[in-house]
This record gives structure tokens, sequence and C-alpha cells, in this order.
């Protein structure tokens, strides 16, 4: 008899790597056997395809539900779930879709799949309350060298050379036949991030993208500065803060101390 | 809990309750779908706790694997029932994982005394962690495997008795499993303690075709068919008054098709109680 962790090795072989001889052999009324183990995988698989599609609803409408099964399958082969929670299940699969379609007339796939994750962990991260400005005018100008601030939890960036924010609102509905998107009609650099419930995008500049990035690794406002000033001879600092505490992207600021170096 | 009968909660129908607060006795929420850190889901859920009794039944703990619990997920499941505070607190009696690979279905387990042994070990290291009791529900199944040496009725009565886990009986779960693999519903209910039942569930379920045998699935996407509702009356004949709950999770029909099911329960345990009177 085998022990209770081998009886489950042998039927998650089966339901993942489609190798079910050893499975088989465990289960009662051998020649149902084969069907009824047949039903599990079939669950395993739709499972894992259905939660998919609610991370990738404009992955599932650009490709069809066909090609988006026959996708999914191939990508739970390589990636299983790692999780009990099938929201992360998806976690690779843009870069999956990359593998796929790197090199092809369907690069953009991968890119439009990164933009709903990215959307995903937005609407799922957690709920901040916005910086208090009168608490920001208190701090003395000597002091800004040492300010670090903090962005929204929500906060993401995302670039693209393809229009990918457009390409996803186009396909979020399930009646009207999609408008027609140029590929080449211009790239994204953008804001990913939730305003109290709602999803929100912010384009932005050179300047800004290195900015918020740069306050999102945790450096300082100095440096942060000096990110964007690099890659954008334009960037104007005293807007940008403005702008990112009004729509709550930079959310609370510190004074770093001298010992906190 | 309510004696009337309760809804599970799907994100579906948030808004609806969130802004019409629906006559329901109380809701169940699936635990894994409130782990987020913040967002609408959970904002959602806070409301409705604010209005109704509250239990969370989880689907991903994978409490009879053989690796070692996840702490991630459990620590998760702690700050959820900490956060909403729910009345019952409830996982399935199967497995969805091993060697950190996971099915995200709910695998029976073989019915054995080392498989009682494993679960309720398990069990324990939940309850200790969450500081409460919680119930187990038993589970659909389309298979048997030739290791078992118990009924499910003995493993799931032995699992309560070592673990002092409390009982959610599926009720189409029993008739679901007493269809595919020919036992009858009423030894299941027979083979189960009076006293540990503290919660029933009440769902539909499809028909297939293997090639000649007809299987039972748990769809969970159509009205509770008469038969079930049959076991229900025997249910509440040899339990009492257990808290009811309607589940529906694929085609989820408009809130109120789940009211009017809700509806049908609480006319089903009135009619039981006037006989017994």
């Amino acid at each position: 008899m085998p022990s209770l962790r081998e009886l489950q090795f042998n039927v998650m072989d089966a339901l993942l790597a489609g190798s079910p001889e050893c499975a088989l052999a465990l289960i009662a009324r051998p020649s149902e056997a084969a069907s009824r183990l047949g039903v599990y995988r079939n669950n395993v698989q739709s499972n894992f395809q259905d939660a998919l599609r609610s991370s990738f609803p404009a992955i599932w409408r650009l490709v069809g539900e066909d090609y988006f099964r026959q996708a999914a399958r191939g990508f739970q082969h390589r990636r299983p779930s790692r999780s009990g929670d099938l929201l992360h299940a998806g976690r690779l699969f843009p870069e999956y879709l990359a593998e796929l379609h790197g090199a092809d007339a369907f690069s953009y796939l991968a890119d439009v799949a990164r933009l709903e994750w990215l959307i995903q962990e937005a609407l799922l991260a957690a709920d901040r309350a916005p910086l208090d400005l009168q608490s920001l005018a208190g701090v003395a100008p000597f002091a800004y060298d040492a300010l670090r601030f903090e962005v929204h939890p929500s906060l993401r960036l995302f670039e693209s050379r393809y229009p990918a924010v457009r390409i996803w609102e186009a396909n979020l509905g399930s009646d009207a036949e999609p408008e027609t998107i140029h590929l080449e009609s211009g790239g994204d650099r953008l804001a990913v991030m939730r305003y109290r419930l709602q999803l929100k995008f912010h384009q932005l500049s050179f300047g800004e993208h290195s900015f918020l990035d740069s306050l999102g690794r945790g450096d300082s406002f100095a440096a942060a500065v000096d990110r964007g000033a690099e890659s954008d001879p334009a960037f104007d600092a005293s807007a940008a803060l403005q702008r990112f505490v009004a729509v709550e992207a930079i959310v609370d600021f510190h004074i770093q101390t001298e010992e906190g170096h | 809990m309510p004696e009337n009968a309760g809804i599970g909660l799907r994100a579906q129908h948030h808004l609806h309750v969130v802004s019409e607060s629906p006559q329901t006795a109380w809701f169940e929420a699936h635990s894994e779908n409130y782990f987020a850190d913040g967002g609408s889901h959970v904002e959602c859920l806070s409301r409705i706790r604010a209005c109704y009794p509250l239990s969370l039944h989880g689907v991903g703990l994978s409490l009879g694997s053989t690796d070692p619990l996840n702490r991630e997920h459990l620590a998760n499941l702690r700050r959820v029932v900490a956060r909403f505070e729910p009345a019952l607190v409830s996982e399935h009696l199967s497995w969805s994982s091993v060697g950190g690979r996971f099915a995200n279905d709910l695998l029976p387990l073989p019915y054995t005394e080392e498989a009682v042994r494993h679960v309720s070990s398990r069990i324990a290291q939940v309850q200790d962690a969450l500081g409460r009791q919680i119930l187990l529900e038993n589970v659909s199944s389309y298979l048997e495997y030739t290791s078992s040496t118990l009924t499910e009725w003995e493993f799931i009565a032995g699992v309560a008795a070592e673990s002092g886990c409390g009982i959610l009986l599926d009720l189409n779960n029993i008739y679901v499993a007493a269809h595919n693999h020919g036992f009858a519903c009423h030894e299941y209910l027979q083979g189960i303690p009076r006293d540990i039942v503290q919660e029933f569930h009440l769902a539909g379920h499809s028909r297939i075709d293997l090639g000649g045998r007809e299987l039972l699935i748990d769809t969970h996407g159509s009205p509770v068919c008469d038969a079930v509702w049959d076991v229900y009356g025997a249910a509440l004949q040899r339990f009492g008054n257990v808290a009811t709950l309607i589940e529906w999770d694929t085609d989820i029909p408009a809130f109120d098709v789940l009211w009017a099911e809700a509806r049908k329960a609480d006319s089903v345990r009135n009619a039981q109680h006037a006989v017994a009177a």
C-alpha cells in the first residue's frame, strides 16, 4: 500500500504532468479509473484557465478562447501554480507570452499582459491615506536633501513601445467590434495605480518616470531628483512633486536623520 | 448563526448587497478572495460584515497535503479572521498540493487511519494558529482509492474526534458522492455523530456521461435539486436546526435567485418543525 505522500505525488503527476500510469493503479474500478481521473484533470485545467482569464481579460479577448486555453495549458505545464490562491497563478504568464511571441507580429501581447498583471496588483494593494500637505509645508528648506518620500502601495510603472493602454481599453467589453489601433501609433510610459478604489493611469515624461522609479526604490528625494534630471533635462522636480502628491501617488514622507546614514 | 439560511457571497453581488441591504440572515465568503491588502473587495466585505453575521470558508489551504502547511497562506487566513471576526471558519477535508505544486482543486484523500492521523494533526496546527475551532467540510468526489479502509463517514467522524474540529456537512456533496460511489445518503448521515455538525451547505450539481456511466459533478451552477432537498430534510431531522447556506459558483444568477433558494430552505425547515410539533 502506498504511503499518503506517495499517493499524492502519483496523483499530482497525473493531473499536472500528464503521466497517469502510477495514479491509475491506485484508483478503484479499474475500467473507469482513467475517466474518473480525467474529471479531475479537466477541473484542474479549467480552474487554472479561468483564473488566468480573470487576470488577463483583454488577452482572452485579443486571442480568442481556443488560443487562450491552449496557451494557458502550455503555461500551466511549464509553470504550475505554486499557491493555494489562483490569483497568483498568472505572474509569469506575460513572460511566457513573450517567449511564444517575442519575435513575431504578436509581440504586443506580452506587453498588454504585463499591463494587466500590474492592474491586478494595483487593485489588490493596500489602502493608504493621502499625504497631509500642511505637514510637508512645515519642512524647512535645508532639510529637503534628507527627505524620503513613500509612494502609494498600488503604484506600478509601465513602459511599452506599443499603445498598450488603448489596446487594453478597447478589449475590455465583450459586445462591440473593438476600434482598430495601429501598433506603431505611439508607446506608453505611465504610472498604474489605485486612487481610493479606482484604477488610474498617469502618463509620465522620461524625467517623471525615473523620479518615481527612484522614489519607489527608497532613494532619497535628492537622489530621485537627480535621476529625473539625468533622464530628462527639462524635468521640473517641484512640479512633479505637486502632481504626484495631488494624485496620491506619493502618500508620506520622512526626514532621514544623520544617524540614519 | 441565525436560524434562517445564509447565502454564499460572490463578488458579482457585492454592490447589490452593499447598496440594497437585502434581508438575508448571514453571508459566507471565500477566505482567499479577501487576502488582498486593500482594494474594493476588502472594502465591500468590511461594509457587509458591519451589517450581517459572517462565516469564512477556505478553499486553498490544502489541509490534507503531506507538504508542510503553507505558512504564508495560514498567516493570510489569520489576518482575514482577525479583520472580519467571522462567527464560523471552515476548510475542506481534501488536499490540493504536493511537492510545492498546486492543482487548486479539492482532491479526495484515501480513507485510512494514516490519513486520519495526518489530517487531524494539520487541523490542530490550524486551530492553534487561529486560536479557535474550525469546521471541516466533506467534498464531492469522483474516484475512490483502493487503499481506503474506512468509509467516508467513518473517516470524517474519526478526524473530528481526533482533532476536535466541528463538521460542515455539504449535503449536495454527500448526494454526489453517494451516486458516484454507490452508497446511501442516510447511511452517511447516520454515521456522523449528532453533536458535531455546525453548518450545512446546499447547492446544485450537474451530470456527465462517462461512456455509459453517469457521474454527478459538483458544479454549483444550478438550483438545489429535489433529491438534495430530501437529504436536507433528513439531515434536519437527525442534526436539528443547523446553520444552512446556499452556494452558487458557476453561471452565477441574479442575487434574487439565491435569495429565493434561501427562502426555500427556510420553508423546508419550518415545515419540518411543524411536523415535529
